[in-house]
C-alpha cells in the first residue's frame, strides 16, 4: 500500500514537471507573442497619436491668419500667431520654414529665426508621404515632428509641430500597453535613454543590457529578469518595451502552484483511500484470517463481524455460517461420542435421549420396573481353578452373548459383577411389555449360555446358569459422585430378582408371582409354590419358566417422554 | 472658353499693331509656333508662353479687362494671362459666396465672402505669377500671370499655342506654368516673311498630394 502510494506519489511529480517545463515553455513563448503583439500595438498607437497630429497641424496650416501672417512676413506677428496655433494643439514647438528650408519664425526660448532647418531632408520626404510625422532628435531631446505646408493656395511655407517625447510621453504610452517603454538615441557606437518610465538606475542597466535586449529578447534590470522587445521607430532611435519575467510568468506560476495542490491533494486523498481501502478490505480479511486460526485450533465459537455488504461482507457471512455449520457438526459429534459411551450403560434409544442432552431422565423417581438378575453357578470355584486366561475368556464370551440380547430387548443394564449381571426394563424408557421382555431375554440368554457352558463343561468345568425376575416399585435414578455415576434401581424388587436368581438352579428361569401374572399365557411355568427368602419376613410366590409358547413380534419400546414420569409417580 | 474671346482680341489687336501700314509692300509680320511638352513628352496644358522683345523701345501694352470666374466651386480658367495693368472681375457664378485670395508678392489681395460680381475689379499691376485660392474651398486653385509683352499666349490640350503677328527681331521666349521647375527661357530672333518655330520641354512639379486639389465629391466635371 505504501509502495502503491509512494509510487503514485511520484509519477504524480513526474508529471507535474514535465507540465511545469511544458507550461514554461508555452508562458515564454506566449509571453514573447504577448509582447510582440504589445508592440504592434504600441507603434500603431504611435501611429495613431502621430495621425493626429498631422491632422491638427494641417487644420493649422489651414488658418487663413497663418498664411496672412506668414505673407506679411512680419516676423513678431507671425510668431505670436505661431505661438498662439501651439497651444492650439497642444504642441511643444512650432515653426515655420520657408520653401528654401530656413526657419522664419520659431516659438522655441531661443529663437532660431533666420537659421538653416536642422532637418532639410525632411521637407522633401513631407512632399512624398502621406503621413509626415517622424520621430527625431531636436535641441538634445527627442520630438516627434510633423511638417505639413503651408498652402496659398501654393505652398508659401512649411509649418513645423514637434511634440517632445519625454518621460511623461512614456508614461501615457505605458499605461496603454502596461509596459515599461524607453525610449534611446544613437550616441556613438551605443544608445543613450532619451525618455523612459524606469528610474535612473534601471535607465542604465537597460542601456548596458540593451545588446541583449534586442537580441535575446531579456534583459536584466536591478538583477531582475525583464522580457524586452526593441522596435527601431526612426533611423537613430529605438523603442524598448519590457516588463518583469516574473510578472510576465505570473499567471503561469499561479497554474503551476494550483496543479501543485491538486497533485498534492491527489496523494493525499490516495492516502486517505489506501487507509481506507485498508480498513474495508484489509482488517476484515485480517479478522477472517484469525477466526480461521481460532477454528482451526478448534475453536467453533469463532466469528467475524459482518459490516460491510459487499463482497468481503458476504465472504464474511458465509464464513459465519461454514463455522456455524462446523459447530453444529461437532456438536454432533460430541453427542455421538457420548451416546456411544452411554450405549455402554443403556438401550441404544436412552443413550441419544442422553446424548441429546436431556438428562432429566436421570433424576430419581419411581417406577414400576422388572428386573433381571442372572450369574454363572459355580463360577467362584472355576475362578480360582482355572486359568486367569480361561476366566477371562469365559467372561467374554458370556458378556457377549448377553450384551447384545440386553440391547435387542431393550434392557437397561445396571451393573457387572463378574459373572452376575442386573437388567431392568420400563425406565428410563418405558415399554408396553417389561415381564415379557424379560422372560423372553432370560430364555433366550438360558439357551444360548447353556450351548457356551456345554463346551466348558467338556473341558472339565461345571458351570451353571440361573436367572432370576421380579416385578416391582423402584427408586431409579443416578446415584454416586462426581467423576462416578451409575444409574441405578434401588428398591425390594431389586432384592427380590437377585433372590430368585441365587435359589435358580442351573438353567432355571424363576420368577416373581407378578411377573408370572404379566406373562401367564405365553410361557409354560411350573409353580413352585411359597419360598422363603432370605431379607424377606413373608414367603414369595414364585415360578420357573420352562418354555415360551409363542414369540410375539417384539414391539418396540416407546420414546422417553416427561409425560411417563407422571405415570411413574 | 469664353474668357479666349478677349485673348483673342488682344491678339488681335497685337497682330494689327505689329503689322502697321498693311501693304503689299509691307512685310508681314511673321507668327511663332510654340510647342510645350514636359518631361515626359506629354503636351502641356495651359502654359504661357512670352515673346519679350529684346531690342527697341518697351512694347507699348493697352490692358483691356479680364475675368476670373468662379464656377461650380472652381476658376474658370485655371490659368489667366494678362498684361501689367489689366483690371481683373471675379464672377461668382455659384449660389453661395466665395472668398478669394493672394498672397503672391505680384499682387496681395482679398475679396472677404462675397456673392455676385465685386464692383471693383483688381488690378494687376506688377508682373509675375499670382496664385488664387479661396478661404472656404481649399481645393479651389487658379493662377493669373501678369506680363510685360504683348505676345503672349496659353497652351491648348496639345501643348500648342500660335502666336500671331510678331515683328521680325530678336526675342525672349519663355513659358510659364503653375508647376514649372526651375525657369524655361531662350532666344529666338524672328525674320521677316518667316514664321517662327520654338519648342520647350520643361519640367513640371508633380501635383501637391496632400490637400486635395478638386472637390472631392462633386468635382469630377470640372476638369481643365
Amino acid at each position: 500500500m505504501v509502495v502503491f502510494v509512494g509510487l503514485f506519489a511520484v509519477v504524480l511529480t513526474i508529471s507535474l514537471l514535465v507540465v511545469a517545463g511544458f507550461l514554461r515553455a508555452a508562458a515564454r513563448t506566449e509571453i514573447d507573442e504577448e509582447l510582440r503583439l504589445a508592440s504592434t500595438l504600441f507603434l500603431r498607437q504611435l501611429d495613431a497619436r502621430s495621425q493626429q497630429l498631422v491632422v491638427a497641424t494641417r487644420l493649422l496650416s489651414g488658418d487663413y491668419a497663418l498664411k496672412t501672417a506668414v505673407a506679411t512676413v512680419e516676423h513678431e506677428t507671425t510668431r505670436s500667431v505661431l505661438e498662439n496655433h501651439r497651444r492650439r494643439i497642444g504642441a511643444d514647438v512650432l515653426m515655420l520654414v520657408s520653401l528654401d528650408g530656413v526657419i522664419t519664425a520659431d516659438t522655441r526660448p531661443v529663437d532660431q529665426h533666420r537659421a538653416t532647418f536642422a532637418l532639410p531632408e525632411l521637407l522633401e520626404e513631407t512632399e512624398q508621404t502621406q503621413d509626415p510625422t517622424w520621430v527625431v532628435p531636436l535641441d538634445g531631446g527627442l520630438f516627434r515632428l510633423t511638417i505639413v505646408p503651408v498652402l496659398a493656395p501654393d505652398p508659401i511655407a512649411w509649418l513645423c509641430a514637434g511634440f517632445a517625447i519625454d518621460d511623461r510621453t512614456a508614461d501615457e504610452l505605458r499605461r496603454l500597453t502596461g509596459l515599461h517603454v524607453s525610449f534611446l538615441r544613437r550616441q556613438g557606437t551605443g544608445f543613450a535613454m532619451q525618455a523612459s518610465t524606469l528610474q535612473s538606475a534601471e535607465r542604465a542597466d537597460l542601456e548596458r543590457g540593451l545588446a541583449d535586449a534586442r537580441q535575446r529578447g531579456v534583459v536584466r534590470i536591478q538583477g531582475r529578469p525583464h522580457v524586452a522587445r526593441a522596435e527601431q521607430v526612426a533611423a537613430d532611435v529605438l523603442v524598448v518595451l519590457q516588463r518583469p519575467l516574473i510578472e510576465a510568468f505570473a499567471p503561469y506560476n499561479r497554474l503551476f502552484w494550483i496543479l501543485a495542490a491538486v497533485g498534492g491533494a491527489g496523494v493525499l486523498l490516495s492516502v486517505l483511500g489506501a487507509i481506507l481501502v485498508a480498513r474495508r478490505v484489509s482488517r476484515p480479511v485480517l479478522a477472517l484470517a484469525d477466526a480461521a486460526g481460532q477454528v482451526a485450533a478448534g475453536d467453533f465459537d469463532a466469528s467475524v463481524p459482518v459490516h460491510q455488504r459487499d463482497e468481503l461482507g458476504k465472504l464474511a457471512a458465509t464464513f459465519n455460517q461454514m463455522v456455524a455449520g462446523l459447530r453444529d457438526r461437532e456438536r454432533v459429534r460430541a453427542a455421538l461420542q457420548r451416546a456411544e459411551r452411554l450405549k455402554r450403560f443403556f438401550s441404544p434409544q436412552l443413550a441419544e435421549v442422553l446424548s441429546a442432552g436431556d438428562e432429566s431422565v436421570l433424576a430419581s423417581h419411581r417406577r414400576e420396573i422388572t428386573v433381571v438378575f442372572c450369574d454363572l453357578r459355580g463360577f467362584t470355584a472355576f475362578a480360582e481353578a482355572a486359568d486367569p486366561g480361561e476366566v477371562m475368556r469365559l467372561l467374554r464370551d458370556y458378556h457377549a452373548i448377553l450384551g447384545p440380547l440386553i440391547a435387542r430387548y431393550e434392557g437397561t443394564l445396571e451393573r457387572f459383577t463378574g459373572d452376575g449381571l442386573m437388567v431392568f426394563f420400563n425406565d428410563p424408557v418405558p415399554c408396553p411389555d417389561p415381564a415379557l421382555r424379560a422372560v423372553r431375554l432370560a430364555a433366550e440368554a438360558r439357551e444360548a449360555v447353556q450351548k457356551l457352558l456345554d463346551g466348558w463343561r467338556h473341558r472339565g468345568y461345571v458351570l451353571g446358569f440361573g436367572t432370576g425376575i421380579a416385578m416391582g416399585f423402584a427408586t431409579v435414578g443416578r446415584i454416586g459422585f462426581e467423576g462416578r455415576f451409575d444409574y441405578a434401581a434401588i428398591g425390594s424388587v431389586t432384592n427380590l430378582a437377585d433372590r430368585l436368581c441365587q435359589e435358580a438352579g442351573d438353567g432355571q428361569i424363576l420368577i416373581s408371582g407378578s411377573v408370572y401374572a404379566e406373562v401367564e399365557r405365553l410361557v409354560e411355568a411350573v409353580r413352585l409354590g411359597e419360598l422363603t427368602l432370605r431379607g424377606f419376613a413373608r414367603p414369595v410366590l414364585a415360578f420357573s419358566v420352562l418354555n415360551l409358547r409363542a414369540c410375539p413380534p417384539l414391539p418396540a419400546a416407546s420414546s422417553v417422554s416427561t409425560g411417563d414420569a407422571g405415570r411413574a409417580g | 472658353m469664353t474668357r479666349r474671346s478677349s485673348l483673342t482680341a488682344l491678339l488681335g489687336a497685337v497682330a494689327l499693331l505689329a503689322a502697321g501700314g498693311t501693304g503689299p509692300a509691307v512685310a508681314r509680320a511673321p507668327s511663332v509656333d510654340a510647342t510645350v511638352t514636359d518631361q515626359s513628352g506629354k503636351p502641356v496644358l495651359d502654359a504661357v508662353v512670352t515673346l519679350t522683345p529684346l531690342e527697341g523701345p518697351p512694347s507699348a501694352l493697352r490692358p483691356t479687362t479680364a475675368a476670373m470666374d468662379q464656377v461650380n466651386k472652381e476658376f474658370v480658367p485655371a490659368v489667366l494671362a494678362v498684361v501689367v495693368g489689366t483690371p481683373v472681375s471675379f464672377p461668382n457664378r455659384d449660389n453661395i459666396r466665395h472668398h478669394v485670395y493672394s498672397f503672391s508678392p505680384a499682387k496681395k489681395f482679398e475679396l472677404p465672402l462675397y456673392i455676385g460680381t465685386p464692383s471693383a475689379p483688381v488690378v494687376f499691376d506688377k508682373p509675375g505669377p499670382v496664385a488664387l485660392g479661396c478661404n472656404i474651398h481649399d481645393w479651389m486653385v487658379a493662377y493669373i500671370y501678369v506680363v510685360t509683352t504683348p505676345y503672349f499666349a496659353k497652351t491648348g490640350a496639345d501643348g500648342r499655342v500660335r502666336l500671331e503677328g510678331v515683328p521680325a527681331g530678336p526675342y525672349e521666349a519663355r513659358v510659364w506654368h503653375p508647376r514649372l521647375r526651375g525657369e524655361a527661357v531662350r532666344p529666338i530672333t524672328l525674320a521677316e516673311d518667316e514664321d517662327g518655330r520654338v519648342t520647350f520641354s520643361v519640367t513640371l512639379r508633380s501635383e501637391p498630394r496632400p490637400v486635395p486639389r478638386r472637390e472631392p465629391y462633386e468635382g469630377q466635371q470640372q476638369s481643365g
